[in-house]
């Protein structure tokens, strides 16, 4: 329970942290939210009082602590102020965002961490056979495109040449939400940026498990298992498997962060509307309140990812739980 | 008896030269003030001009420039104000761009004052905003009190700046009188072609307008029924629409940011129209596609390199002469946009602009370039090809461009190569959109390249705003400058204002700050099979309101379009 309890509060430690970094990371860049508000020549011709004014809308005419303060004191209330671009509570553009990024880093965790674990895993065990020579040289070379790049080759391919696929968008247009229609432009609309994002992860994902499965099968103790008379399917799922399984949860995991940062980009090139495609407008407009609130969602997406590794460890590992 | 009636007679007579002198302020002038440049005509590309439906239900077009709320405090450039313009009305229109603009939401616009500082607009009778209520003097007359005292945004110098009114008087439900703190001779060419009229109504409590998102009301052709800022934008049209109900029944904007998504959405026919130029090499590529069809159409747009004058050794306007000479734009308008364009050696305003003083050009000449710099003390004195400024101190210009941008890139590496050419060392460097707007405001850069809008090119007004305020006076801390600025504002006259102009651009011409590089052609494209009834109107392109109005309703507000 203490293991548990101790977990918890670095966690809020880390959160506390991670307010400050928020705050400040979008202020770091040049310029502010004026310069995307206001053309030049209505800037030019402002005094710093007007431009004050312009900011207060948005609480950005005050010092920074009392920004930071209120901005602190907004994410404990459930306010995460006005955003600069869209006018709109921040909070309410997240959640309104927010269910299209989990559906396609949902479906992209799932379908990597799958294929990913299963295909490392099977190159293990047959490892120096075809499968595993071939798989290798498919890792390296998936590996190493760009998702973006993917991407657009997707949509030459899928949309422009073969019509099978809707290049952009998440919904379609006019459908009433929850019809078939709907359901059915849903999922036709996740299939490129899925692939897109999952196929990187995949990659990465499979040398992990390789790696992982080829270190515990040559271990001692399967060595043992093998001799006492342990089938092969046994000693595949009951001790090479369950001790391989750890490395590659951590990097399931720990792959989480990479997607965010995948599906920014996957976002922009298919007009997909989730948290990437807002980071990158709120970059854009220099939209503090919007970018703060992003990031905040962001780290704890992260932050709630590693707890749950954390805690998911000791229902993995027996040793843990002993510990 | 004939004494008496010509006696009579005389006060009629009277009263109808002055009614016709007073109208003739707001009929389109073909003379006053205008300096004879004219917008080119619109070109088809395609090889085969079908023939396709002149109405439709439904169209769906891309749009890459967010339009926000749809409001005048969430759009703020000229890629996007042609959304704003499908809601909303101004009192002429179709803009200033061009020299000539036809009475809409006014049935005229008078100058009052001999000094061009008071003028009277006569408003359309029975117009009715989307919510069925009237369009009356109260709302222009709160339109131009809420720019003048409100928080700023594209359009607000209309009334608070260039110019400022210090009148603002209703003087019955239909007639509104302005009174200018200077003279604003092109006040029915200009600001009343340029500013969007809004509802006093809807807008007369709000504070805060940049976070005013309740669908807009306006009284324009389409009423706006749903959004997602910058996701997607739906519009039915206005079926009692005064000028007539629109040929396209609904209409979508959809947001597709990466072009090449946007044109293969185009090609597969998830959009019917790309209201985004067409990139110069796929233009080649659709002129003989079956399914496209292209109109080259003028929007007044212009690349140029910007050079901060607030830096030395760039506050030397000898030195900016000589940057002048040395750029030669007609290279980069072949190589980068393919020729499809013209040359910037024009200068400024666009070169097609109604205002443009004739013949006015900037020399290409490297060799008059290296004598001046010469003369200015700016030689090579450590013999490593590359002049030093007159302290012997090294010069190493910056060239900035925005990372989106990659066009500029590459018209940034043959400056930068011109430059070489007569000993000025210079570096292209690409940051984010971001940091590059914010560039003009904390003047940390050397040389910039970026584009600019018809709002800054092409309307007359707007160059003058350019030297308005306390940032700007640092640019024009050139006492010949400053006086040729401070005449203009006080020309009373059209022709007055424009001579004036010319001698402005004459300056800007030869001690540029900006250095014009070249005018984009702007091709679009859409699929004829949905709706092939797009016309051309400077500044907009073929995607506005007036594409989608009855071809009888349309009048002056497009452009001849040549097959």
């Amino acid at each position: 329970m203490m293991v548990y309890a101790r977990i918890v509060v670095q966690y809020l430690a880390v959160f506390v942290v991670a307010l400050v970094v928020n705050f400040s990371l979008p202020r770091i860049a040049p310029g502010d939210p004026l310069n995307y508000m206001l053309p030049e020549d209505v800037l030019a011709s402002m005094t710093p009082a007007e431009e004050g004014e312009v900011l207060r809308e948005f609480g950005l005419d005050k010092p920074l602590p009392v920004q930071f303060a209120n901005y602190a004191a907004g994410v404990f209330r459930g306010n995460l102020g006005v955003s600069v671009r869209y006018g709109e509570p921040v909070w309410g553009i997240v959640l309104d965002r927010l269910p299209w990024t989990l559906l396609l880093m949902g479906w992209a965790l799932a379908i990597s961490s799958l294929l990913g674990s299963g295909f490392g895993i099977l190159a293990a065990w047959w490892r120096g056979g075809r499968f595993d020579l071939s798989s290798l040289v498919a890792v390296l070379f998936v590996g190493s495109a760009p998702p973006f790049w993917v991407a657009m080759l997707a949509i030459t391919l899928f949309s422009a040449e073969l019509g099978w696929l809707p290049s952009f968008g998440a919904a379609p247009l006019g459908a009433i939400p929850g019809s078939p229609s709907y359901l059915l432009g849903v999922v036709e609309r996740l299939v490129m940026p899925v692939a897109a994002l999952a196929l990187f992860q995949t990659a990465n994902i499979l040398l992990t498990a390789r790696s992982s499965m080829s270190i515990a099968l040559g271990q001692d103790y399967i060595t043992f298992a093998r001799a006492k008379g342990v089938t092969e399917r046994n000693v595949f799922f009951r001790h090479a498997f369950r001790n391989a399984l750890l490395p590659i949860y951590t990097n399931v995991m720990i792959s989480i962060g990479g997607l965010v940062g995948g599906a920014l980009v996957i976002e922009t090139v298919f007009s997909y509307p989730g948290i990437g495609t807002l980071i990158l407008e709120g970059v854009e407009a220099r939209d503090y309140n919007l970018l703060q609130g992003v990031f905040l969602l962001a780290t704890v997406g992260v932050v709630l990812a590693n707890l749950i590794a954390d805690l998911g460890y000791p229902l993995l590992d027996p040793r843990v739980r002993r510990a | 008896m004939r004494k008496l009636f010509r006696l009579a007679a005389l006060p009629f007579a009277l009263a109808i030269c002055a009614a016709t002198g007073s109208t003739g302020a707001s009929a389109q002038s073909t003379g006053a003030g205008l300096s004879g440049a004219t917008v080119p005509p619109a070109t088809f590309l395609s090889a085969v001009n079908h023939d396709g439906p002149k109405s439709a239900d439904e169209l769906t077009l891309g749009m890459w420039s967010g339009a926000g709320n749809v409001t005048t405090y969430t759009i703020g450039n000229s890629w996007n104000d042609w959304v704003l313009w499908l809601v909303f009305d101004k009192l002429r229109e179709p803009s200033p761009y061009v020299g000539k603009a036809e009475d809409w939401l006014a049935t005229s616009i008078t100058q009052i004052s001999d000094d061009a500082r008071v003028w009277e607009i006569k408003l359309r009778d029975g117009v009715k905003w989307h919510d069925g209520t009237d369009f009356t003097a109260e709302d222009v007359a709160f339109t131009f009190e809420y720019y003048r005292e409100g928080p700023a945004n594209r359009w607000t110098h209309h009334a608070s700046a260039v110019p400022r009114m210090v009148g603002i008087e209703v003087v019955d439900r239909l007639t509104v009188r302005l009174t200018s703190e200077k003279p604003m001779p092109n006040f029915d060419r200009i600001t009343a072609a340029d500013l969007p009229i809004i509802q006093k109504k809807q807008w007369e409590n709000v504070k805060e307008p940049r976070s005013f998102t309740d669908l807009g009301i306006g009284t324009g052709p389409y009423r706006i029924v749903d959004y997602k800022a910058d996701q997607y934008y739906r519009f039915e049209a206005n079926e009692d629409y005064w000028r007539g109900a629109p040929v396209v029944k609904r209409l979508n904007l959809v947001m597709i940011k990466d072009p090449q998504t946007m044109f293969t959405a185009l090609k597969t026919g998830e959009i019917d129209g790309a209201a985004r130029p067409v990139p110069p090499e796929l233009v080649l590529q659709w002129k003989a596609d079956d399914d496209l069809e292209m109109i080259s159409a003028p929007t007044l747009w212009g690349a140029w390199l910007d050079i901060n004058v607030a830096r030395k050794p760039f506050d030397d306007r000898d030195l900016r002469h000589a940057v002048s000479l040395a750029v030669n734009p007609q290279p980069m308008l072949e190589r980068v946009m393919l020729g499809q364009g013209k040359s910037g050696k024009h200068s400024w305003p666009h070169v097609d602009s109604f205002w443009t003083k004739p013949d006015l050009s900037a020399p290409y000449d490297p060799q008059q370039a290296k004598a001046i710099l010469d003369e200015r003390g700016y030689v090579d004195t450590d013999g490593d090809g590359f002049r030093e400024n007159p302290e012997g101190e090294a010069m190493n210009w910056s060239l900035k461009i925005a990372s989106n941008q990659p066009l500029f890139l590459r018209a940034a590496e043959m400056v930068a190569d011109q430059l070489a050419d007569v000993g000025i060392r210079a570096k292209a460097e690409t940051i984010d959109p971001g940091s590059m707007s914010a560039l003009w405001r904390t003047r940390d850069f050397d040389l910039r390249i970026a584009d600019i809008t018809p709002h800054g090119i092409a309307d007359q007004d707007m160059m003058i705003i350019l030297y308005q305020g306390d940032k700007k006076r640092e640019m024009v801390f050139d006492e010949e400058k400053a006086d040729i600025v401070s005449r203009w504002l006080d020309q009373e006259t059209r022709e007055d204002r424009l001579k004036v102009s010319y001698e402005l651009q004459e300056y800007q011409t030869r001690y540029p700050n900006r250095v014009m590089l070249w005018y984009p052609e702007s091709v679009f494209a859409y699929r004829w099979e949905a709706f092939d009834n797009y016309v051309p109107s400077a500044g907009y392109g073929i995607f506005h309101k007036y594409s989608f109005l009855p071809e009888s309703a349309r009048g002056e507000t497009t452009d001849p379009l040549l097959y």
